[in-house]
């Protein structure tokens, strides 16, 4: 095995290039090496970014919060711009293993890993977020729905494609954002079930929300038939009840000798809507918590 | 195929030949004779093998060799100084932090990278902040109190 340190985004496109597509993107590492190791993935050389200076930064940019590819999640959730706009995000980041791994895994690895409870990649999912992709033809950008191929899989190919930074657009006043966990212990747990929201509020109605939820399929799994009743109803604890149960609709969570059965996630993810969208209206001060 | 290291272990300037696909715990271990670094699981759930490295706390299991490069780390050997312990490694033998002894280096890496930061945690912190360290043995009350306990003594003699 190779192992490169690359300096600047330039040098990762030519690590990549020279090795012809045998080559891995290595960030923080912390599921990477073990699935080498495992032979879950491959790799003849390893292209470190993590020394990229341009990778680290996180920045409001143009009505936008850039988190720099490279960013770990402690950075990220101690970071005051992430703690002002998107606490939400600071809360995600903050359960992901223990301290120990936030210390270098990143958050563009905890979308990029695909793994479908990611709590990182799951508070981030509905803050509609831009994946910023750089390869040999160019830059682009792209939404979460782009991002995720299946279980475990990602439609990133890690030996091609740098990601760059995430950029999220910053919320306006009426906007907030919530995540939920449900959980066995708070550290070195994956969570049974978690819930994203983020949601407009005018004239104590819903403007429109956004509603993602894990381990439920692949990826952030969006639960439109929710999202799309919400639009324009009142505020209310009946309106979370409804759009709770709603979520199951989109929902088909797998059993889990661990993490809980069918039957158990199919009971408690309409609490977790619940908790969601009331945590939201709280935060806009529409609501009491 | 080899590639080089330079790295700092402990203050010394250490440059190797090493095989890139080697974890950093196993090198620390294996070719510096570092034992005091445990493995525990080696998959990053344990915190056996917590080290510091350029100031923070890490899991050396998971961490490929390379990522030493120009680092700047500590390990538990580190912290004594002139046979004498440092302050957290001296609290929790007093307060009967450690039984086996297993998870200590991990715990006491975990603490020093802790309290450097934040002199004064609260209890509510200190569980936080280690709680991706496991022990099988303690039964974790005693190992609160004996970062507790250092953290007052850091602060203490800081102020002489
Ligand atoms: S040995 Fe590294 S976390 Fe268990
Ligand atoms: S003292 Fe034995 S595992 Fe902690």
């Amino acid at each position: 095995m190779k192992y490169l340190i690359a300096n600047s985004t330039a040098e990762v496109l030519e690590f990549l290039k020279e090795a012809g597509g045998t080559a891995s993107i290595l960030a923080g590492g912390t599921d990477l090496i073990l699935d080498i190791e495992s032979g879950k993935k491959k790799a003849d050389t390893l292209v470190d970014v993590t020394r990229i200076p341009e990778l680290k930064k996180i920045e409001e940019v143009d009505g936008f919060l850039e988190i720099g590819a490279a960013a770990t999640l402690t950075e990220i959730q101690k970071n005051p711009l992430v703690r002002k706009y998107f606490p939400s995000l600071a809360k995600g980041c903050k359960t992901v293993g223990s301290s120990l791994i936030q210390n270098v895994a990143t958050l563009a690895g905890n979308v990029i890993t695909a793994q479908p409870a990611a709590d990182a990649g799951m508070a981030l999912s509905v803050l509609d977020p831009r994946f910023v992709l750089v390869d040999e033809e160019g830059t682009r950008e792209c939404g979460v729905d782009e991002m995720y191929a299946g279980f475990g899989v990602s439609t990133l190919d890690s030996g091609r494609t740098l990601m760059t930074k995430i950029k999220i657009p910053l919320p306006n006043k009426n906007e907030a954002a919530s995540f939920q966990r449900l959980e066995l212990r708070k550290s070195l747990s994956l969570p049974m079930l978690n819930v994203a929201a983020m949601a407009s509020i005018k004239d104590g109605k819903f403007e429109w929300v956004r509603l993602r939820m894990a381990p439920v399929g692949k990826g952030p799994v969006r639960a439109a038939e929710a999202e799309e009743w919400l639009v324009g109803k009142e505020v209310s604890a009946e309106t979370f009840k409804k759009a709770g149960e709603l979520a199951l609709e989109n929902a088909n969570p797998r059993s889990n000798p661990l993490r809980g059965s069918k039957e158990y996630r199919e009971s408690t993810l309409p609490v977790m809507v619940r908790r969601a969208l009331l945590e939201i209206a709280t935060q806009l001060n529409v609501m009491e918590g | 195929m080899k590639e080089r290291l330079v790295t700092t272990v402990n203050g010394r300037r250490i440059e190797r030949y090493v095989d890139p696909s080697m974890r950093l715990v196993d090198f620390l271990r294996d070719e510096l004779l570092l034992t005091g670094t445990k493995i525990g699981c080696k998959q990053g759930e344990c915190g056996a093998c917590t080290i510091i490295m350029n100031g923070t706390a890490v899991l050396s299991c998971i961490m490929p060799v390379m990522k030493a490069m120009d680092a700047e780390i500590l390990t538990i050997e580190g912290l004594e100084k002139d046979g004498t312990l440092h302050p957290i490694q001296d609290e929790f033998i007093k307060g009967g932090a450690i039984q086996c002894g297993f998870c200590t280096p991990g715990f006491i890496m975990g603490t020093k990278a802790l309290l450097d930061e934040n002199p004064s945690p609260t209890s509510e912190e200190v569980r936080e902040e280690l709680s991706g360290h496991i022990c099988r043995c303690t039964g974790y009350k005693k190992i609160e109190e004996a970062v507790l306990k250092a953290a007052e003594r850091l602060r203490e003699e800081k102020d002489d």
